[in-house]
């Protein structure tokens, strides 16, 4: 008996090595957008491989947490026949898959990096399309009493408070370099922040995560107003700063240079930066969430801070 | 306390009534685990029977390194085959990073060091005698290795269960060089992952009581052959 | 001869456990391979049965030399059997374990099932063939072993010991069988024992090893009643094994001049049975006996006879008398004695 299940495993063995990498599920139904785990619907009859083309684009997870991607995605790949891979992370780490060249296409939001970027060769040109603002929120009662500061002074305050904990994403994103970049101009060398004591938290996570941690440990964390928004009907979270030129928050899309299929890429971005595509984001969660949540910006030459 | 009731009650109606994206993503993860698993059986299980069945300098070494890898981080073999296959890596050429292939490749290489160290083991476990008689038989060598495999098959079949577990539990590899690509390389570990970042529990939660479900068969199945084994 | 060692010596970790060892087995012998525990008997086996290659010599089958490696060593290695002094029946059926050998050879469906059956009946396990091998006992799982290795008709059949793990009843048994599977098969049976009784009772010719070297191989008659060294002497049981200096006038064993019928000269040894030394209270010189006096230092009860140890001069001699000699004499620890043995008593080597 064991020996033919043994020889019936060896027998499954074989077979699934031979038809193995093509193990793609068959055809889903349609679902709607509020599940965000999310698999990608609608264009999932999945054809072999090799006669659909595949872009990967690597996207900040800010516009990945606030399912703006997950919305537009297969509105791209129902037009130019294309598997779209959307990556999410950081901006620092979605940079460093363009250049070791493992993604087509990148959006992210951190200017200054994205310009050495393009310098250096790995991404084409810098195209914003969107932009929102970044947004100090913290818990209702406002221990540190930050509200109505710009800031520069909110963060002076936190650092001089040392006790209301503040939540940074730490990992390298976008969001953080803009943390550093208010440090920076409240006067603050960001190692001495880092290190100066518990109060300042570093989460390490996207900007989604890291909402939710502020929120469970009563912290003020900087967050993007599109994902603050998102999240916001789960949280006991209040913006407490959100005025201040700094608090700009620009989003862009590169094209990687190295791609291997930059026609598509360039498709990719003339999609984010045509007119149906900008009013769709201009509109997205304005139904649900009452508020704007981008604001379409392409060839309005905002640049960012 | 009645949230999570109702996240567990809405897991269990997306698990009794089928939800799609649920089981797509069970479906996939089994799909990847298991052929991850078919490969690493076809691969190492000979692997193991050559070191076992060979006399060389430095095989106790060899076997004890391999023992240490049972349990080498997830993160690091994610970490190793990113920059092996990266297109900037020395098997960029390919193109498989943030494929379902390469997360395959990735768990093979993750759970190598257990099909090949309980191979091993399952052959040792047997001692020289299935081996002297089998040979005293006229057996030739292959023949003699076949007949100690087939001797050691519940502990071999283990090893290929245990092997499966820690693929199908594994996020670090899926993560890292799977990407979590929604509809494509997002398995089990890594949708809850991103679930319970964005509090999505309730997905999160079905996801897991599948995971659970799993790993329990694995662990159900070990433990009979383990019996049958006495 | 079908398998000839020359010169063969076997090395593990480090250390010496055949030491050029030459044998040959005869077509269809019963071969007896003896000797104390540890001497060597597995290790020479599983040379024998091409299962270790040895670190040094040489071997023929059927006096082509046998390969190191490859098909040839295979072909003939699947001429041999041998059968463990614990055997290790594998998963699943008698019948599975004994059609084993069959399956590797590629032997037909029909044919596997007629021998199978067949070698069943000859180890007297007819019927046997659904029985679980986990199932087994002692007897039977040997029995399962020996048909096992006899269904796939070998030329030279190995026995390792093949009755030590057996209660007496079970081990008569199988020697039984094993010498009517012998005379019924005529296959060469190379088999190792530690007991004198299996060898004296099955073998046809034989060795004795000792400490990896062998000792003294021949026929069993010559073993065990023409053995050619001191250790060969007191190993099948002989006493009174003295060093001697052989001249034309007989043997000086320390002081005493010992007469012989061999015609040796220089160094050697000899040996007296006990058996053959008479002991008295008078002297009775006859010109073909030996005499000594001397005194007796202890008497020992040896089953159903007597043990007596008697010194002469500096010799220590060893007699053996019954229970009725020993109660006619009188004899008593410290007394003076006459002990006497013939001339052709002597064995000299």
């Amino acid at each position: 008996m064991t020996k033919y299940i043994f020889t019936g495993l060896l027998l499954i063995a074989v077979l699934s090595a031979a038809c193995g990498g093509q193990s793609e599920p068959s055809a889903e139904p349609a679902m709607e957008q509020t599940t965000e785990i999310a698999e990608d619907a609608g264009n999932e009859s999945v054809p072999p491989r090799a006669s659909v083309s595949r872009l990967r684009v690597a996207t900040t997870t800010s516009l990945y947490d606030t399912g703006l991607w997950s919305y537009l995605e297969p509105m791209f790949e129902e037009e130019y026949g294309v598997e779209l891979d959307v990556l999410y992370a950081g901006t620092g780490k979605a940079l460093e898959w363009g250049r070791r060249g493992d993604v087509d296409v990148i959006t992210v939001h951190s200017r200054s990096r994205e310009e050495q970027f393009v310098e250096e060769g790995y991404g084409l040109e810098r195209v914003t399309f969107a932009y929102n603002y970044f947004l100090i929120v913290g818990s209702p009662d406002d221990p540190a009493g930050l509200e109505g500061m710009t800031p520069e002074d909110a963060f002076t305050t936190l650092m001089q408070n040392g006790e209301a904990i503040f939540v940074s994403r730490g990992d390298d994103s976008g969001t953080h370099g803009k943390e550093k970049a208010i440090w920076a101009i409240a006067g603050y060398d960001y190692e001495d922040v880092r290190t100066s004591g518990d109060w300042y938290v570093e989460g390490g996570s996207g900007m989604g995560p890291t909402l939710v941690m502020a929120d469970e440990m009563r912290a003020y964390t900087l967050s993007d107003m599109g994902t603050y928004i998102t999240y916001r009907s789960d949280l006991d979270l209040e913006p407490v700063v959100d005025q201040g030129d700094i608090l700009l928050n620009v989003y862009s899309v590169l094209e990687v240079t190295s791609s291997r299929n930059p026609e598509m890429a360039a498709n990719l971005r003339e999609f984010l930066t045509s007119e149906t595509v900008q009013d769709l984001i201009g509109n997205y969660g304005v139904v649900e969430y009452g508020i704007q949540l981008f604001t379409p910006c392409a060839g309005e030459g905002i640049q960012g801070i | 306390m009645p949230q999570l009731l109702e996240a567990f009650r809405i897991a269990l109606d997306m698990i009794v009534s089928g939800d799609p994206v649920v089981f797509s993503i069970a479906f996939r993860t089994l799909m990847i685990s298991v052929t991850a698993t078919v490969i690493a059986a076809l691969i190492f299980i000979p692997v193991g029977c050559l070191i076992h069945f060979n006399r060389f300098r430095g095989k106790r070494f060899l076997v004890s390194i391999i023992q240490t890898l049972f349990s080498v981080p997830t993160v690091l073999v994610g970490m190793l085959v990113f920059l092996l296959i990266s297109r900037a890596g020395p098997l960029g050429s390919l193109g498989m990073l943030f494929s379902p292939g390469a997360i395959v490749l990735g768990e093979v290489l993750l759970i190598a060091p257990i099909l090949t160290g309980l191979t091993i083991s399952a052959l040792s476990g047997m001692g020289r005698d299935v081996a002297d008689t089998a040979l005293s038989l006229g057996a030739g060598q292959l023949q003699m290795v076949l007949k100690v495999l087939s001797e050691s098959r519940y502990m071999v079949l283990t090893a290929v269960l245990m092997g499966f577990g820690r693929a199908v539990s594994e996020i670090g590899v899926a993560i890292i060089i799977g990407g979590n690509i929604s509809g494509y390389t997002r398995t089990l570990t890594t949708a809850i992952a991103l679930g319970v970042g964005k509090g999505e529990t309730s997905a999160s939660i079905a996801l897991g009581i599948i995971l659970l479900a799993l790993a329990m068969i694995v662990s159900v199945t070990v433990n009979t052959l383990q019996h049958s084994e006495k | 001869m079908i398998l000839e060692l020359e010169n063969i010596s076997q090395r593990k970790n480090g250390q010496r456990i055949l030491s050029d060892v030459n044998l040959s087995f005869s077509k269809g012998a019963f071969f007896v391979l003896m000797g104390p525990t540890g001497c060597g008997k597995t290790t020479l086996l599983r040379v024998a049965g091409l299962l270790d290659k040895p670190s040094f010599g040489r071997m023929k089958y059927q006096s082509e030399p046998i390969p190191h490696r490859g098909k040839e060593r295979l072909h003939v290695r699947r001429r041999m059997a041998t059968v463990f002094q614990r055997p290790v029946l594998f998963r699943g059926s008698v019948f599975s374990n004994v059609e084993w050998g069959l399956r590797i050879r590629g032997i037909s469906e029909d044919e596997i099932s007629r021998k199978v059956s067949q070698v069943l009946v000859m180890v007297d396990l007819e019927g046997y063939g659904d029985r679980d091998s986990s199932t087994l006992s002692g007897g039977e799982l040997q029995r399962v072993a020996l048909a096992r290795a006899l269904v796939i008709e070998p030329s030279i059949l190995i026995l390792d010991e093949p009755t030590t793990s057996l209660d007496p009843n079970l081990r008569f048994n199988l020697l039984r069988r094993l010498k009517d599977l012998h005379s019924e098969t005529g296959i060469t049976f190379i088999m190792a024992t530690h007991d004198f009784t299996d060898a004296l009772s099955l073998g046809t010719t034989g060795a004795v090893m000792r400490n990896g070297r062998i000792e003294q191989t021949g026929t069993i008659d010559e073993i065990f009643y023409s053995p050619s060294t001191p250790f060969m002497a007191s190993f099948v049981g002989m006493k009174n094994v003295f060093p001697a200096e052989f001249s034309e006038d007989g043997a000086i064993v320390e002081d005493l001049l010992i007469r012989h019928t061999s015609n040796k000269r220089g160094h050697g040894f000899l040996a007296i049975p006990p058996g053959a030394i008479v002991v008295s209270r008078e002297t009775t010189v006859t010109s073909e006996r030996n005499h000594f006096a001397g005194t007796i230092i202890c008497i020992e009860r040896e089953g159903s006879i007597f043990s007596i140890s008697v010194n002469c001069g500096n010799l220590l001699m060893i007699s053996s008398v019954t229970r009725s000699a020993l109660s006619e004499l009188d004899l008593t620890e410290g007394q003076d004695i006459h002990i006497s043995f013939k001339a052709s008593a002597v064995h000299v080597f």
